[in-house]
């Protein structure tokens, strides 16, 4: 018997809408005091209607679009029906038979194609306040700011086989939903993760917050059923918690199954019917995607596809690129500075773009001083530090100060005299025809010359002294 | 024949000029409220005299004098009117005072209506005589006798008072024509979607239109005028809104197979009435054996599904009746509130409702219902094609004694409503008119017309008059 598992992950993620009003009704979705933002509609109120925003509408077929879905150009709302203290009308206004889009797919690096089932608007519940956590509090409060607020829900097939490509789905998606702009700001995807192993039940982890700690308990869970399997018992279908401090998972109650909702058509809505313009408009308006811009930027600029792919990883991170190529400088040299220099700071000090002030305008002449062999890899990297966890003045005035720029009035002459002078074994060396010697001989120049001039003119300037 | 003199629209001329009217017309109603709350005839479920008093202060000074100005609307209690207890007749909801006004309540106040009283109902409108409630209200005509349901109290004090009023009622399967048949007044239920429900506590949404109810076709006409339009904050609403005015009607039908179930006597004075109408109208049989056989069964599947998520809300959390939460779990606290405060009848809805729509059932029964619910409206709109409208007796019975009621089952209770369900589920627009009397009760007639064609049934109405 073969000890090969089989693996299926599929992902249920759920994503806050950058609406300005709630889902059905006009309070506002920035409140922050709770209790401020509710309404008769979004707390239930005998009598209160919904009504559809129709900017929810317009970002969830742009999500639909940007994932390959289908878009469906009819379709309606359903009542999904339980009680739960933070559920203001003890259902849930969602999508049931037919979503708003279908049967989409994207593409991970290594090729692999994940299928989208489904996405679909929704309204979230209140929220749930213990003041003294979970399990310890004698009481607990409820926030009806959170009530109605406008969600995604994208489902996906179950065509992930690693908790680690999960967390690489999810930081694909996260970052395709970036380029929309869509969701609201600083919102923390929630992901229910299914996973089963040989063709066996699924559990679910319910709501599991962060792309860590998706693969995590993905991985614990993963051990978990493999274990169970060894031990000759049977994984039968339920729900389970993840404890994010311990990274464990725990069983949290056998799974009711979906009919047990008892959907209907909600009848306090209409059928939505998405117009030709309105879809010919969306596709206008849906900007360049990650995968798009990749290729844009390895034909338009000659990058490598490991370049394109990661400037392309991060909105911010592309935005910069473009505005530094749009002031004609060298797209490759940028390209190379952003993903090597600046991204290697920025990950050592775990710090994201978002987090700095970095302008386009000080790395542009940077950019400039590279290209024009102005100034050593070695005091660009310098530069990049300080520019940002040092004293953050611009990478060319920090060349300037510590005169780290590549200057014609360096007496190179005498640097390479001197150091010739200093090391007679390795001219000999070279003169029997050991390259490295030259190299050697060369970094010692370059280091005499504090990086001010440029590698290759050292290297002819060495080159002609000892023909 | 109505006189001009009876009508709202006269009264309204003459109080436009002479307040002295409104006032007394107002001090009227006001002691006949209170002479039938004497008696328990339980017409109004919520009457709040301080607030009236405010609304004719303000009337008095008020520049705008609209089509219902000063005229005393009462309104179904599951109508929200803002800041006065709204509870749809149940003790679920004791306590619950509206932050809003409904739409119908904006409109009428708009045109100068006085907001005089809540009236009683059968719980949520789940019934047909208006008997599922604590204040049954009884009937004018005989007070051993019911109002007819949901909307009782409404056609009951329509019929009660001698003074200028009209009434806001409700009807999800019957519950504006079976009452103002048993009352001997006018009930017209609009098209679905004619008059908003934003405001309205919901029994079954797609089934629920709010409608009007007055001593005569111009009274229910003018108050449907005003509270019929376009409103952004129900989904469902029209663009349509209605005009008074008189529209050409030629051939009739009569619904031949509504007949069958019927009382004799019933059928009789339903019969004569028709055969005066023939001095008017052509008049043609034509045969609905869709709705008659299944209209029923899709009615009730599909309210009790719509009515089980809506009460689901219902559970002492936020408003309405509350318990002691000391140490339970919510979900045993929930079925606290609910076992203690829903009544009978509405449990039997909502169990069935929820069995409905419940897995393995769903297909069934809830989704079986909505595709019936098509073919019967296509059935309704072929007979529209050779007639204006259609005709049929809107009750099987005359009021009957609450002693008889007693002996209905379930399954009678819902037959009752055979002849008032197929047009409600359809949401086609229809009117209840007397049509005569049997020993003193009243006996409606029920005319159905195309959808957004009340103005025929306005026109007709006249005519039967």
């Amino acid at each position: 018997m073969s000890d090969e598992t089989t693996v299926m992950i599929g992902l249920e993620i759920h994503a806050s809408l950058n609406t300005k009003s709630k889902l059905f009704c006009a309070c506002a979705t920035d409140s922050t005091l709770p209790n401020s933002s509710c309404c008769p509609i979004c707390l239930g109120h005998p009598g209160s209607k919904p009504v559809l925003n129709e900017k929810a509408v317009e970002f969830a077929t742009k999500i639909g679009l940007a994932l390959n879905c289908k878009i469906n150009e009819d379709f309606f709302f359903s009542r999904k029906t339980y009680f739960y203290p933070d559920m203001a009308s003890n259902y849930q206004i969602t999508q049931y038979e037919i979503p708003v889009a279908e049967n989409g797919f994207v593409f991970l690096n290594s090729g692999k194609k994940v299928g989208i089932k489904r996405a679909h608007i929704e309204w979230d519940p209140a929220a749930l306040v213990h003041p003294s956590g979970m399990g310890k509090s004698s009481y607990v409060l409820i926030d009806y700011n959170r009530s109605g607020m406008p969600l995604i829900e994208i489902v996906t097939q179950p065509d992930l086989s690693t908790p680690a490509e999960a967390r690489e789905f999810m930081n694909l998606l996260e970052n395709v939903l970036g380029y929309l702009q869509v969701l609201k700001p600083d919102t923390t995807l929630k992901v229910d993760c299914n996973i089963s192993i040989n063709g066996g039940e699924r559990t679910e982890i319910k709501n599991v917050s962060g792309f860590a700690a998706v693969e995590k308990a993905l991985t614990f869970e993963l051990a978990r059923q493999k274990q169970e399997v060894k031990r000759g018992n049977k994984i039968e279908q339920h729900t389970r918690a993840f404890n994010a401090e311990t990274g464990t998972t725990v069983e949290l109650r056998k799974k009711e199954t979906e009919a047990d909702y008892g959907y209907i058509f909600d009848p306090d809505l209409v059928k939505v019917t998405l117009s030709k313009e309105f879809l010919t408009k969306i596709k206008i308006e849906l900007p360049e995607l990650p995968e798009q811009k990749a290729k844009r930027l390895q034909e338009q600029y000659k990058l490598s596809e490991y370049d394109a792919r990661v400037l392309c990883s991060d909105l911010v991170l592309g935005k910069l690129f473009d505005s530094i190529v749009s002031k004609s400088a060298d797209a490759i040299t940028a390209a190379r500075l952003l993903t090597r220099e600046v991204l290697a700071v920025l990950n050592h000090d775990s710090l994201s773009l978002s987090d700095v002030d970095v302008k386009a305008e000080d790395l542009l002449e940077l950019v400039q001083l590279l290209s024009s062999g102005k100034v050593s890899d070695k005091n660009a990297k310098q530069s990049v530090i300080n520019y940002i966890s040092g004293d953050k003045s611009s990478p060319k005035v920090f060349l300037e100060k510590n005169n780290l720029l590549i200057s014609a009035t360096v007496d190179l002459d005498s640097i390479i005299n001197k150091v010739i002078n200093a090391n007679r074994k390795a001219v000999v060396d070279y003169a029997g025809g050991n390259e490295k010697s030259l190299n050697f001989l060369a970094g010692l120049v370059m280091r005499e010359a504090k990086g001010t001039v440029s590698p290759k003119i050292v290297l002819e300037e060495l080159k002609k002294k000892l023909s | 024949m109505v006189k001009r003199e009876e009508t709202i629209a006269f009264f309204v001329e003459q109080a436009k000029n002479d307040f002295s009217l409104v006032e007394k017309n107002l001090a009227g109603v006001i002691s006949e409220i209170k002479n039938s709350n004497m008696k328990k005839l339980n017409y109004i479920e919520e009457f709040d005299a301080a607030d009236v008093l405010r609304q004719v202060a303000e009337l008095k000074k008020a520049k705008y004098k609209g089509k219902l100005f000063g005229v005393p609307v009462t309104v179904k209690d599951a109508i929200c009117v803002k800041g006065i207890e709204s509870k749809a007749g149940s003790k679920i909801l004791k306590g619950y005072k509206p932050l809003f006004d409904a739409n119908v309540i904006e409109r009428a106040r708009a045109e100068g209506a006085i907001i005089l009283a809540k009236t009683t109902q059968d719980e949520f409108g789940f019934g047909t005589f208006a008997t599922h409630t604590e204040k049954v209200p009884k009937n004018p005509f005989d007070n051993e006798r019911s109002c007819g349901g949901s909307s009782g109290g409404a056609a009951g004090f329509t019929a009660f008072t001698k003074n200028f009023h009209v009434a806001i009622g409700e009807s999800t399967g019957g519950s504006i024509a079976a009452p103002a048949s048993f009352c001997g007044i006018v009930g017209i239920t609009p098209t679905y979607g004619l008059v908003s429900r934003y405001g309205l506590i919901d029994y079954a949404n797609s089934l629920d239109k709010i409608g009007a109810i007055g001593k005569n076709a111009e009274d229910a006409a003018l108050l449907l005028e005003v509270i019929a339009g376009y409103d952004a904050r129900d989904s469902t609403s029209l663009e349509n809104g209605f005009k008074k005015e008189d529209a050409t009607i030629k051939r009739l039908a009569v619904i031949k197979d509504f007949f069958e179930g019927c009382d004799e006597e019933v059928k009789k004075v339903v019969q004569k009435k028709i055969s005066e109408l023939r001095k008017f109208y052509e008049v043609e049989e034509v045969s609905l054996p869709l709705n008659v056989k299944y209209a029923l069964a899709a009615y009730y599947i599909i309210a009790t599904c719509e009515a089980s998520t809506n009460l689901a809300k219902l559970s002492g959390l936020r408003y309405g009746a509350q318990g002691d939460v000391g140490g339970k779990h919510f979900d045993e606290y929930f079925s606290e509130i609910r076992s203690r405060e829903f009544s009978d009848e509405a449990k039997r809805r909502i169990i069935l409702g929820t069995f409905a729509r419940m897995s393995g059932y769903r297909d069934a029964y809830y989704l079986k219902a909505m595709r019936v619910r098509t073919k019967l409206i296509n059935e309704f709109n072929n007979a529209f094609k050779r007639y204006d409208l259609l005709l049929n007796p809107t009750m099987p019975v005359v009021a009957p004694k609450f002693c008889e009621i007693e002996e209905l089952t379930p399954l009678q209770n819902f037959a009752m409503d055979l002849c008032t369900v197929p047009a409600n589920l359809a949401g086609l627009p229809h009117i209840s008119v007397n049509a005569g009397f049997i020993n003193g009760l009243p006996v409606g007639l029920m005319a159905i017309a195309p959808h957004l064609q009340e103005r025929r049934l306005y026109s007709f109405a006249k005519v039967m008059e």
